[in-house]
C-alpha cells in the first residue's frame, strides 16, 4: 500500500510538472508578447515593461522562476489588470466555484445511484425506459444548451429563480442541474448497467435461497458491489464538474473561477491562464488521487502492484 | 423386400445434399443485418444522412448567403403576430426597433414603410403607406398595436408564419435557415477530420505500442497515462489560443487531444491479437512488421476501432460548439452552430428562438451519432450486447 501511494504520488508530480511545462511552452509560441496591443507603444517602455516581470530573461530562467513562485503559492502578476494578482483571481473565485462544485456533487450522487438503481430493478418497464430516456437526453445535450433552455423558462417566463448571481441559495439551483446534468445520466446509466451485471451473479441466488428479505439482498450484497464501478468513475465526474463550470458560470453570471478563466483567455492574460491551469490541473489530480486511494480501501480485492 | 417398401430409397445426390441453399452472408453484410434491425440505430444513421443532405445540398436551395446582412430585417421571429393593414388581404407586422412592415396574406415580407413623424405627445409614430395614406404605431400601452382608420387601437392580431424567412432572422438579419445549413456544415466537418485525424495518430501509436511491446510499450503507455490525466478541455483552450481564429486551428486543436483513447483500444487489440496464430503464420513466411501490423493486424481491430471513431465525433462536435460558445471558436460571419448560440444568448429574453433552433440541431446531430455509435457497437460485437 505504502509502495502504491508512493509511486501515485510521484506520478502525480510528473503530470503535474508536465502540465506546467506544457502550459509554459504554449504562451510562448504564441507570436507577440503580452503588451502588444491596438497603440502603438515605444520600445523603452516596452522594454521596462519586459525588464518588469523579467520577461528579458532566458526561458529557462523564466520557467524555473515561475516553477519555485508556485511552490509557493505565488502565481505572479497578472498582465491585463494592473495590481491585481493571479492568486487574487483565484482567491476570489473559488469560494463561488468550491460551493457550486460541492453542491452538484451531492445533487449528482443523490440523483443518479438512486435512478440507475430504480431503473435496474425495474428492468424493462416503463419506470426502467422513462429514466432511460431522461438519460440519454441528458448524454447528448450538451451543457451550455440545458442551462440557456433552464434560464428562459424558470427565471424569464416564470421568474423563481434569479437571472443571474448566487446571493441566495436559488441562484444555485439551476447551474446546479445544468452542471450536473451530463453525470447524473452518465452515472445512472453505469448504475444501471453494473447493478443488473451483479444481480445475475450466483451469490446473489445463494442470498435469496438463504431466504433474507429482497431489500437485504439488494442493499447488503448487490449494491456494495455494484458500486464499484461508479467509484471509478468518480474522479474524472468531478473532473468533470469542475472544468464543465466554464460555461454554467459564464451564462448565470457566477464570479467564480471559470469566469476568470474565460475572460483570460479571451484577454490573452498569459499568467492568469497559466496560473489557472496549474491550479485546476493540481485541483482535479488531487481528487482523482483520493477516489483512486478510496476504492482501493473499499475492494480489497484490488491490487495495488 | 419388406423394408424396402416401408423406407424408400434417396437419390443419393452427394452434391445435392451438401448445396448451402441460403446465400452465405460476408461479415459486413452480418454487421448491416443486425445493424438495420436495431430501431435506434437505423433511426441515427437515417438522422446522419438528412443531417448531411440538409447541410450539403440546402445551401443551393435559399436565396439567403450566411453572411448577408439586411439590418430592416433583424430579428424577425418565424411566427409573426400581425394586425391587418389598411388594404385587403395586408397585414402589418411591429418589429422589435417600432418599425411597420407589410406582410402580405402568404406571409411574406413586403417592404418595410418609411416612418413619417414621431408623436411624442400622443405616443404614436406615422409611416407613410402609400401618397395619400398614413398608417400609426401607438405605444401608448402594452402592446403595441396599429391604429385603424378611425384612430383606434387594433386590439386583435393574427398569427402568420413567415413565409420569407422560415426559420426567422437573427439580430444582424441574416437569415437563420441559411446559417443553420452552414453551422451544421462546420460542425460535421470539424467533427469528421478531427475524429480522422484523432483516428489515424491513435492506431499509429497504439498499434506501434502493442505490437511491440516490452519497454516501448511501458513507456509510450505511461505517456499516454500522464496525457490522459491532463484536463483536455482547457488543452483545446489553450491550443486553440495560440492558433490564429479560424476553421484550421480548431481541426488541429480537436485533433491533437483526442487520440488518447484510440490509442488505448488499438493497444488492447494489437495485445490479444498479435499470439495468434495467423500472425505467427504471417511471421513464418518472412512479412515484414510493417505487413504484419498494415494488413493483419488493423485489419482484425477495425470492429474497435469504428466503434471508437463514432463516439469521437459526438465529443468533437461538442468540443466546437463549446468553444464557440464561449467565443473562441470560428470566426465572424462564419456559422458554427456554437456561435449562433453564443450570440443568441445576449437576446435570449426577446428572441429565444434564436437560440432554441442551433441548439435543437445540435441535440439531433449528437443523439444521430451516439444512436449510430450504439447500434454498430452492438452490430460489430454482438458478445458485448447487454
Amino acid at each position: 500500500m505504502t509502495k502504491y501511494l508512493i509511486k501515485r504520488v510521484l506520478i502525480m508530480i510528473v503530470t503535474l510538472f508536465m502540465i506546467a511545462l506544457l502550459t509554459f511552452c504554449l504562451m510562448h509560441i504564441v507570436p507577440g508578447s503580452p503588451f502588444t496591443s491596438q497603440k502603438q507603444v515605444s520600445q523603452a517602455v516596452l522594454d521596462a515593461l519586459n525588464a518588469k516581470y523579467n520577461l528579458d530573461d532566458p526561458l529557462w530562467k523564466q520557467f524555473v522562476d515561475y516553477m519555485i513562485g508556485v511552490l509557493h503559492f505565488d502565481f505572479g502578476p497578472s498582465y491585463k489588470y494592473t495590481g491585481k494578482t493571479v492568486n487574487d483571481f483565484i482567491e476570489g473565485g473559488m469560494p463561488y466555484s468550491g460551493t457550486l462544485g460541492l453542491v452538484t456533487l451531492v445533487f449528482v450522487l443523490l440523483m443518479s445511484i438512486p435512478m440507475g438503481i430504480v431503473a435496474a430493478l425495474r428492468n424493462g418497464k416503463w419506470q426502467d425506459m422513462l429514466l432511460m430516456f431522461f438519460a440519454t437526453l441528458g448524454v447528448t445535450i450538451p451543457s451550455f444548451v440545458i442551462a440557456t433552455g433552464l434560464l428562459y423558462i424558470f427565471s424569464f417566463k416564470l421568474g423563481w429563480t434569479p437571472v443571474y448571481g448566487v446571493d441566495t441559495w436559488k441562484g444555485y439551483i439551476l447551474p446546479m442541474i445544468a452542471m450536473g446534468g451530463y453525470s447524473i445520466s452518465f452515472l445512472a446509466r453505469l448504475m444501471r448497467s453494473s447493478l443488473l451485471e451483479v444481480m445475475g451473479q450466483d451469490y446473489i441466488r445463494t442470498a435469496r435461497a438463504k431466504g433474507i428479505s429482497e431489500f437485504r439482498v439488494i442493499w447488503k450484497h448487490a449494491l456494495r458491489n455494484a458500486l464499484i464501478p461508479v467509484i471509478t468513475v468518480l474522479g474524472p465526474t468531478i473532473a468533470n464538474l469542475l472544468t464543465g463550470s466554464f460555461v454554467i458560470e459564464k451564462i448565470f453570471a457566477i464570479p467564480g473561477l471559470g469566469g476568470y478563466f474565460v475572460n483570460s483567455v479571451t484577454q490573452r492574460d498569459y499568467t492568469t491562464i497559466m496560473g489557472m491551469t496549474i491550479f485546476y490541473a493540481t485541483v482535479l489530480i488531487a481528487m482523482i488521487f483520493i477516489v483512486d486511494i478510496f476504492y482501493c480501501l473499499i475492494d480489497p480485492r484490488i491490487k495495488y502492484e | 423386400m419388406t423394408e424396402h417398401t416401408k423406407w424408400e430409397r434417396v437419390s443419393g445426390n452427394e452434391e445435392e445434399a451438401e448445396r448451402i441453399y441460403r446465400k452465405s452472408r460476408s461479415f459486413l453484410g452480418d454487421v448491416w443485418f443486425r445493424f438495420r434491425h436495431k430501431p435506434t440505430a437505423l433511426c441515427g444513421f437515417i438522422l446522419v444522412l438528412i443531417l448531411l443532405v440538409f447541410c450539403l445540398a440546402g445551401p443551393f436551395f435559399t436565396p439567403y448567403t450566411y453572411s448577408e446582412q439586411n439590418n430592416k430585417m433583424a430579428s424577425i421571429p418565424p411566427l409573426l403576430t400581425v394586425y391587418p393593414g389598411p388594404e385587403e388581404g395586408s397585414y402589418l407586422y411591429i418589429t422589435q426597433g417600432m418599425k411597420l412592415i407589410e406582410v402580405d396574406n402568404e406571409g411574406n415580407l413586403v417592404r418595410q414603410l418609411k416612418k413619417k413623424k414621431d408623436d411624442n405627445a400622443q405616443k404614436r409614430t406615422s409611416f407613410v403607406w402609400d401618397d395619400d395614406t398614413l398608417v400609426y404605431l401607438d405605444y401608448s400601452r402594452l402592446p403595441n398595436t396599429v391604429l385603424d382608420k378611425e384612430g383606434n387601437r387594433i386590439e386583435v392580431s393574427q398569427k402568420k408564419w413567415n413565409h420569407t424567412y422560415l426559420l426567422g432572422t437573427d439580430q444582424l438579419g441574416r437569415d437563420i435557415l441559411t446559417r443553420l445549413m452552414y453551422g451544421t456544415r462546420i460542425s460535421l466537418m470539424v467533427a469528421f477530420i478531427a475524429a480522422l485525424v484523432n483516428m489515424v495518430i491513435g492506431i499509429a501509436y497504439g498499434g506501434i505500442s502493442g505490437y511491440l511491446g516490452g519497454r516501448t510499450d511501458t513507456i509510450m503507455m505511461r505517456i499516454v497515462d500522464i496525457i490522459s490525466t491532463i484536463p483536455l478541455t482547457l488543452y483545446v483552450i489553450l491550443i486553440k489560443m495560440c492558433l490564429d481564429d479560424g476553421l484550421l486551428s480548431i481541426i488541429i486543436a480537436l485533433s491533437s487531444v483526442y487520440w488518447v483513447d484510440m490509442a488505448r483500444v488499438v493497444r488492447g487489440e494489437m495485445l490479444s491479437l498479435k499470439n495468434q496464430e495467423f500472425v505467427l503464420a504471417a511471421r513464418t513466411i518472412g512479412s515484414s512488421t510493417k505487413t504484419i501490423l498494415l494488413n493483419h493486424l488493423i485489419p482484425n481491430a477495425m470492429g474497435p476501432i469504428l466503434v471508437t471513431v463514432t463516439m469521437l465525433i459526438p465529443s468533437a462536435i461538442f468540443m466546437e460548439a463549446f468553444m464557440s460558445f464561449i467565443g473562441i471558436g470560428i470566426a465572424p460571419p462564419m456559422a458554427s452552430l456554437g456561435t449562433m448560440c453564443n450570440d443568441a444568448t445576449e437576446t435570449l429574453r426577446t428572441n429565444p428562438y434564436q437560440l432554441f433552433l442551433p441548439a435543437l440541431v445540435i441535440c439531433v446531430i449528437m443523439f444521430a451519432f451516439n444512436f449510430v455509435g450504439d447500434g454498430l457497437r452492438d452490430a460489430l460485437d454482438p458478445k458485448l450486447k447487454k
